[in-house]
Order: structure tokens, then C-alpha cells, then sequence
């Protein structure tokens, strides 16, 4: 077993909304991730995947509050660390993080470089320019990227450019873990191969030590990250690892997200195509019971009773379900014949 | 930067273009007003005079010398040929004096009162919006009516207030004028005291009457860039908030420029109303003599003042903004 990178046990956040109403998108998460791994997040759109990637480093601001809950980044707790301290010395340094709208995350009127300064003074500001452009001259270099970018203004790039840059940005410092959220999903086929293989060219270099993938698409974490949690309504509904979740997806939520996708690598997908029913629930009133019943097919009385608990299974393997891991399998292959 | 040149020669075209047409505007519609402007000159010069053959002379006497008697097109090429040489002839209202005479002391004037009016207004009026997007509660609260309030009095209204109020009740400032009517322009200390005390009003009254609108625009412009995916990105970076106020506060004035620009542009055509109601003396008086007097020449002219002032803004802000805003600049220079 590697070093353990990223810990985090039992983290709760919540948005405070304008008619006092708690969103609370993030309920009891716990997860770790070891040095020179990866970890898939998939859920469908409002299941808490991006507030998952801002609750994870540690820094709130409204409306999102942190509740409860610890995250241990290399063996330092950031969850009681003052939000100064943090903002100085943990974001961007320990971790960091690629917005879902990385296409608007760059100041439209700041050239590239300009902004890279600004990120490394925040954290080095005896740095001297020549130093800094130096550093990331290099940087781009090692990405495959124009150094030219640096000089260049955002709305001067393409779209896959501008996502790649945005990357190259927040990797800048070599933090040890990196949240990138949705970072290929708004882009072309050509553009989404780009930024995979620069993620994972930046963990092979060492730039990086972990990372985390969210994506909407469960499938396309497929040779992409070690590991795979599905996330459903705020909670997590199952974990393994990522051969696991793509090949023997056992809650039905992620049997669902499974089969709503056409794969592009053959042989992932061995399901026929069929869409999950229904969306998640509003999180300002989340279901009692099992928050996916209502749209399970296999639900019975008794899952919209009672919170279902995560379980183990396998060796590893978590999720939360009632039904009996095996009973699960034994239903997806008689419906496959 | 060949993309610049390319979008600089467009602008400059349209420049042209449009100082044409306006330059022909301005030469035929004085002219279409229903009045005889010889008649007003002769009312002053003839006065006294009852024997019907010499006002009769006298009359064709001024319409040989102003061209009158020729058709049209000949007194616009004169006109277009003079004007080329900066020559702008002779006021019928104020006869002799030349209009090239009274229009550049009437500019200064002008310019004196309305330039540094527009640019203190704007830079309260900018400085207002983004404490108020930045601060929000209570300080957005109060300034937020007030500046809608101020941005809805006409300018008018906003100058006969302060007439009424300081001038003609408080009396703390001067009714009217530029100067003390008693005084002779000179660099005397008592001149100079004369004419700032002059000032107060109708610098006060253009202040104040431009803050609310800039305000309102600053501030709707900052809450919107404080919202931007940029900030977000750039705290979770952990970038100095100094600069990310920066940025802020950097992206909502850009567009505030082009309102600074057009302002200043649009001066002369603000200037009447504070300046008629303050009866100061500067081109908006002048202006609004010429009409009363169908003073051809000197409304021509002074209307293409105007015109020239308006254009040259709205080409400076063109080319100055698309140097200094990247976002014009990737959509103008393709
Ligand atoms: N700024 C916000 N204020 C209040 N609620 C929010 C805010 N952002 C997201 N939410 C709510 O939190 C839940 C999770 O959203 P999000 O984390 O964006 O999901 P995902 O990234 O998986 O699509 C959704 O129910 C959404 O409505
Ligand atoms: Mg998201």
C-alpha cells in the first residue's frame, strides 16, 4: 500500500440558500487516495459532484458551509485550519482544482502569464518574474503545450487550448492532489483524448500525486482512473475499483449510469441502451429511505422506510443497497439474456 | 497587428463617411429655418433710418455681401471652400465680428466648465457603483435610490434647482454669467475669484446629474464580474483577494470608458441646457443665439463643431478601445 495522500472521513457541507433552506450536497462523504493514484467521481448532473470538489479543499465561502467532518491532506488536518492560512498555504500548493466551466475561469483581460504570476506570488512572492516565466516556460514545455500561450490572452485560445491551459495553471505549483471537475465534458472527441492524456502525462511526470476525474459519464473513466466512487443525491452509492465499477456495477444506480452511455472502448458496455427514468431528487428535501427508490426498478416497501447505511461487499467494494450483492448480480444476467 | 490596421482603416473610413454627410446637414439645415436673418441684421444696423430707398440698398448691400443673392450650390462651395481654410466668415447676429472669433472663446468657455464636470461626475459616479457592489447592505441600500433618482431629474431641472436654492434663495453663488458682468477679463485675483464662484452652479449641476447613471452602471457591471467564474477560480487558487478586486474592478470600468468617451464627446450638445440656464457663456449660449438670430454662419459652424467633437470621440474610443479591451480586440481583428 502506497502513502496515503488525500483522507477524508465523514465530510458534510451544505448550502445555505436565500430562504434559509439547507441544501445538503455533500452528506457524509468519506474516501482516500494514495499516492500516484486516481479516483473517478460519476453522477448525474446535481448529485454533488462539484460541490464534492469545493468541499474537499477545505475553503468555504456562501453559500457553501462547511457542517462537519475532517480532511487530512498528507497528514496535515485542514479541516480546523484557519480559512487565511488555508487559502495561503494549502490551496493551490496541496491542492488544486479545474472548474467545470474551465472555457470562463480565465480573466478575460489578463494575458496568461499575468495570471500565473499572480497564482505563484500568492504562495511565493519572493519569486521575481523572470523566475516565474522561466518556471513556466518549462512547465508548458513538459505539457506539450506553446510556451507562446503564456503571452496570449484567453479569448485568443480555442476551447480544447483554453482547457488545457487551465490545467497547466493549476497544476503550476505541483500540488499533491488535484480535483478536475468535468474537464472534458464540454469538449470535441479530439479535445477530450488531449486533456486525459495530459492528466495523466502530469501524474507520470510527478507534477501531481493524486487526482480526482468527476465526470457525468461513468463509462469514460474507463482506463482512465484506478479507482471509481458513484455519487447519488449528496451521497456516495457505491465504490470500487474502477474495473469493477465498468464491468460489474452492482448498485443499480450505477448499473443505470452504466447502461445510459454508449461506450467508446468496445466491450466496456455489455448492457443494451436504457436511460434511468426519472431525475434525482431535490436535495432541499431528500427521501427518507433510499434516496434512488423512486426510480429503481428493483425498490420494495421497505427502502423508502428507513436510510440505507454503505455496506462492503467483495473484497474492498462498498455500496448502498438493501438487496444482497449476489441477488443484484443474479437479476442483471437473467435480464441480459 | 495587421488585424489592427485593417479595423483602423474600416473605423477611419466610417470617420469620413459620416463627417461628409454631416458636414452637408450642417450647411443645409440652418438654412431651411423659415426666417430672414437679413431682416435681423438690419433691425440693429437700420435702426433710425425711415427712407425706404436706403434701407432698401442697405438690405441688397448685405445680401451681395453674404452671398445670399447666389443660388445655392455656389454659396455651398464657397462655404465648403472657406471652411477648408478654417474661414467660417462673418456672424449676421453679432456683424462684423467674425464666427471663427466668437465660436473659439465661446469653446473655451466651454470646455472649462463641461471637461473637468464630465470627469469628476464619471470618476464619483464609478467610484460610488463599485463600493456599492463591493460593500452591498447598507451603503447599496441608500445609494442605490438616490442614484436613480439623480439619474432621472433632466438636466434641466437638476440646473434650476440649484439656481433657485443657492443662487436665487441662499444666495451664496451668482445668478448668471461666466464672470462678474462689472469685470474686465484680466489676471487679476479678484477676476479669478469672480469666475470660480461663477462655476460652482453649472459645474456642480453637470456633477451631479452624471454620477447617478455612472454609478448604476458601475455598480450593475461590478456585481456581475464579482459573480464571474474568474473570481471563483482564482480564490480556489489561492490568489491575494487585492487582485482579484483588481481584476474585478479593472474589467467592470472598461465598458465605463466608452461612457467617458462619449460624454466628453457629446459635451457641447449637454452643455446647452446647463449653459442656457445658467446663461453661461459658452458655445451652448452661442448655439442657442445663433437660432433665436437664423445666424446661419455661426450656427453651421458651431454645429459642426460639434459634429467634429462628436465623431473624433467616437473614433477615439474605437481605436483606444480596442487596444486596451482584449475581448474587442478577438472579435474586432479577425
Ligand atoms: N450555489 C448554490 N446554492 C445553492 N444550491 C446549490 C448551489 N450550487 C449547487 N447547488 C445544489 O447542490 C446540489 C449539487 O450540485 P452540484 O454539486 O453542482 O452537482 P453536480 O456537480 O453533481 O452536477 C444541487 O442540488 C444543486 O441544486
Ligand atoms: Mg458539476
Amino acid at each position: 500500500m502506497g502513502k496515503t495522500i488525500l483522507e477524508v472521513k465523514d465530510l458534510t457541507t451544505k448550502y445555505i440558500t436565500r430562504f434559509r433552506e439547507d441544501v445538503y450536497a455533500v452528506d457524509h462523504v468519506s474516501l482516500s487516495l494514495e499516492e500516484g493514484k486516481s479516483l473517478g467521481i460519476a453522477g448525474e448532473s446535481g448529485c454533488g459532484k462539484s460541490t464534492l470538489a469545493l468541499s474537499l479543499m477545505g475553503y468555504y465561502f456562501p453559500p457553501l458551509h462547511y457542517v462537519s467532518g475532517e480532511i487530512i491532506i498528507d497528514g496535515k488536518n485542514i479541516s480546523k485550519m484557519d480559512p487565511d492560512t488555508i487559502r495561503k498555504n494549502i490551496l493551490g500548493k496541496e491542492i488544486a482544482y479545474i472548474p467545470q466551466a474551465a472555457m470562463n475561469a480565465l480573466n478575460p483581460t489578463q494575458r496568461i502569464i499575468s495570471f500565473i504570476e499572480d497564482v505563484i506570488h500568492a504562495h511565493y512572492p519572493e519569486m521575481s518574474r523572470k523566475e516565474i516565466y522561466e518556471s513556466a516556460r518549462k512547465r508548458f514545455e513538459e505539457l506539450n503545450l506553446s510556451p507562446a500561450v503564456l503571452e496570449k490572452y484567453p479569448v485568443e485560445l480555442s476551447g480544447g487550448m483554453k482547457q488545457r491551459t487551465v490545467i497547466a495553471i493549476s497544476t503550476i505549483l505541483s500540488p499533491k492532489v488535484l480535483i478536475a471537475d468535468e474537464p472534458s465534458s464540454a469538449l470535441d472527441v479530439t479535445s477530450q483524448k488531449m486533456v486525459i492524456r495530459m492528466l495523466k502525462n502530469l501524474m507520470e511526470k510527478g507534477y501531481i500525486k493524486s487526482m480526482i476525474f468527476i465526470t457525468h459519464e461513468l463509462p469514460l473513466l474507463y482506463n482512465v482512473t484506478d479507482d471509481i466512487m458513484v455519487m447519488y443525491a449528496g451521497q456516495i452509492v457505491e465504490k470500487s475499483t474502477a474495473k469493477d465499477m465498468i464491468f460489474d456495477p452492482i448498485h443499480p444506480y450505477s448499473k443505470g449510469l452504466m447502461g445510459s452511455i454508449i461506450v467508446p472502448e468496445a466491450g466496456a458496455r455489455n448492457t443494451k441502451l436504457t436511460a434511468i427514468p426519472g431525475t434525482p431528487p431535490n436535495l432541499k428535501k431528500p427521501p427518507a429511505g433510499c434516496r434512488f427508490a423512486e426510480r429503481c426498478k428493483y425498490a420494495f416497501n421497505e427502502c423508502k422506510a428507513n436510510a440505507v447505511g454503505l455496506k462492503d461487499f467483495d473484497e474492498g467494494r462498498s455500496y448502498r443497497c438493501l438487496i444482497d450483492s449476489a441477488r443484484l448480480r443474479e437479476v442483471y444476467k437473467n435480464e441480459q439474456q | 497587428m495587421k488585424g489592427y490596421r485593417k479595423y483602423f482603416a474600416k473605423k477611419l473610413l466610417w470617420f469620413f463617411l459620416t463627417l461628409i454627410i454631416a458636414f452637408v446637414l450642417n450647411f443645409v439645415l440652418p438654412r431651411l429655418m423659415p426666417a430672414d436673418p437679413i431682416a435681423n441684421i438690419m433691425s440693429r444696423t437700420a435702426r433710425g433710418i425711415n427712407e425706404s430707398a436706403a434701407t432698401r440698398a442697405m438690405y441688397e448691400n448685405y445680401v451681395k455681401a453674404f452671398g445670399l443673392d447666389k443660388p445655392a450650390i455656389v454659396q455651398f462651395t464657397t462655404y465648403v471652400r472657406n471652411a477648408f481654410r478654417g474661414d467660417f466668415g462673418q456672424s449676421f447676429s453679432q456683424y462684423p465680428r467674425k464666427v471663427n472669433d466668437i465660436i473659439s472663446n465661446a469653446i473655451l468657455w466651454t470646455i472649462g466648465l463641461q471637461m473637468p464636470a464630465i470627469i469628476v461626475g464619471w470618476l464619483l459616479g464609478n467610484i460610488l457603483g463599485a463600493l456599492a457592489a463591493y460593500i452591498r447592505k447598507g451603503f447599496d441600500k441608500l445609494l442605490m435610490p438616490l442614484s436613480l433618482f439623480l439619474s432621472c431629474v433632466p438636466a434641466f431641472g437638476m440646473a434650476v434647482i440649484l439656481l433657485g436654492l443657492f443662487a436665487v434663495k441662499l444666495k451664496i453663488f451668482p445668478v448668471a454669467g461666466g464672470y462678474g458682468f462689472d469685470l474686465i477679463p484680466t489676471f487679476s485675483w479678484k477676476f479669478i475669484k469672480s469666475i470660480l464662484l461663477h462655476y460652482q452652479l453649472p459645474f456642480w449641476s453637470i456633477v451631479i446629474i452624471s454620477i447617478g447613471g455612472q454609478a448604476i452602471g458601475m455598480r450593475s457591471m461590478s456585481i456581475y464580474e464579482l459573480n464571474a467564474d474568474y473570481v471563483k477560480y482564482s480564490r480556489y487558487l489561492g490568489v491575494k483577494d487585492r487582485k482579484i478586486v483588481r481584476y474585478v474592478f479593472r474589467n467592470a470600468m472598461l465598458p465605463q470608458v466608452t461612457g467617458l468617451a462619449l460624454s466628453l464627446g457629446t459635451m457641447v450638445g449637454g452643455a446647452l441646457v446647463a449653459e442656457t440656464v445658467f446663461s453661461y457663456p459658452g458655445l451652448g449660449t452661442t448655439i442657442l443665439k445663433a437660432v433665436t438670430a437664423s445666424d446661419y454662419p455661426l450656427l453651421s459652424a458651431a454645429t459642426l463643431i460639434i459634429t467634429i467633437m462628436v465623431l473624433v470621440a467616437n473614433f477615439a474610443i474605437d481605436i483606444i478601445y480596442g487596444l486596451i479591451d482584449p475581448r474587442v480586440k478577438a472579435t474586432q481583428f479577425e
